[in-house]
């Protein structure tokens, strides 16, 4: 297992995710200086900055946890599943795909399935080529 | 899917809204001096704008936006106007065919 971990963080240490955590620390900073200005306006007695007071702290959170989920999704990737899965049986890649695991297994998908299936897959199909392209947006790989 | 749908984009256009009004006090404020009305519609939008990430942001996981569209959605509620134009563009490119893909589950 150790063999196949080592890798799995890497990603975490390339120029472009490093960059981000740089923009993340940051930003992070910065609301709390701001959320700290707001406690000084508040306490020489502008009311209304305590609402700011406590806002940017949470904006501060909001960062953090976006920040750990994202990074945790990057670690246990769901399936997605090439358009070439879709002539797979239905149970076959049940276990590897987050909402193929929701039907049941060893049973045939019907008809519309299929085509709900096939359409679900062309459109991650199209996310994954405008991950890989450089498009207006770009992506993190 | 639906839910995290509908609920993003009643919160884009509500914060969107509110954003907007801002804006316009804000300008009316330079004339007037009279801070009070921004004060309290900054505030509303502040606590929109908490609701709005919260609700915006398992969208975006699920669509599985990549960072770009994920902080443009996330960023779009601070920014005038950028509520529309985001959820607009967001409709077209992902949420539609995604919601094309999955109606059933």
């Amino acid at each position: 297992m150790p063999g196949t971990e080592a890798p799995r963080w890497r990603f975490l240490i390339t120029p472009r995710w490093l960059a981000w955590h740089l923009v993340m620390v940051g930003s992070v900073y910065g609301m709390l200086a701001l959320g700290d200005w707001q406690l000084h306006r508040a306490e020489s007695g502008n009311a209304l900055s305590w609402a700011y007071t406590f806002e940017w702290p949470i904006f501060a959170v909001f960062a953090v946890v976006f920040w750990a989920k994202t990074i945790r999704d990057e670690f246990h990737p769901p399936a997605a599943p090439a358009p070439e899965d879709v002539a797979l049986p239905a149970g076959a890649a049940a276990g590897a795909s987050r909402w193929g695991a929701a039907e049941p297994a060893g049973e045939p998908a019907a008809p519309e399935d299929e085509a709900e299936l096939a359409a679900y897959n062309a459109y991650l199909a199209r996310l994954h080529r405008e991950v890989k392209g450089h498009g207006k947006w770009h992506g993190l790989r | 899917m639906r839910l995290n749908v509908t609920l993003y984009r009643v919160m884009a256009y509500v914060t969107g809204v509110v954003l907007i009004v801002l804006c316009a006090f804000a300008i009316g404020q330079a004339f007037t001096n009279d801070a009070a009305i921004v004060n309290v519609i900054g505030t509303v939008h502040g606590l929109l704008y908490i609701v709005y990430l919260i609700v915006s942001y398992p969208l975006t996981r699920r669509l599985r936006l990549t960072a770009g569209p994920t902080v443009a959605v996330l960023l779009a509620g601070t920014i005038p106007v950028m509520t529309f134009v985001v959820e607009r563009r967001i409709s077209h490119r992902y949420i539609g065919p995604a919601l094309a893909g999955v109606t059933a589950r």
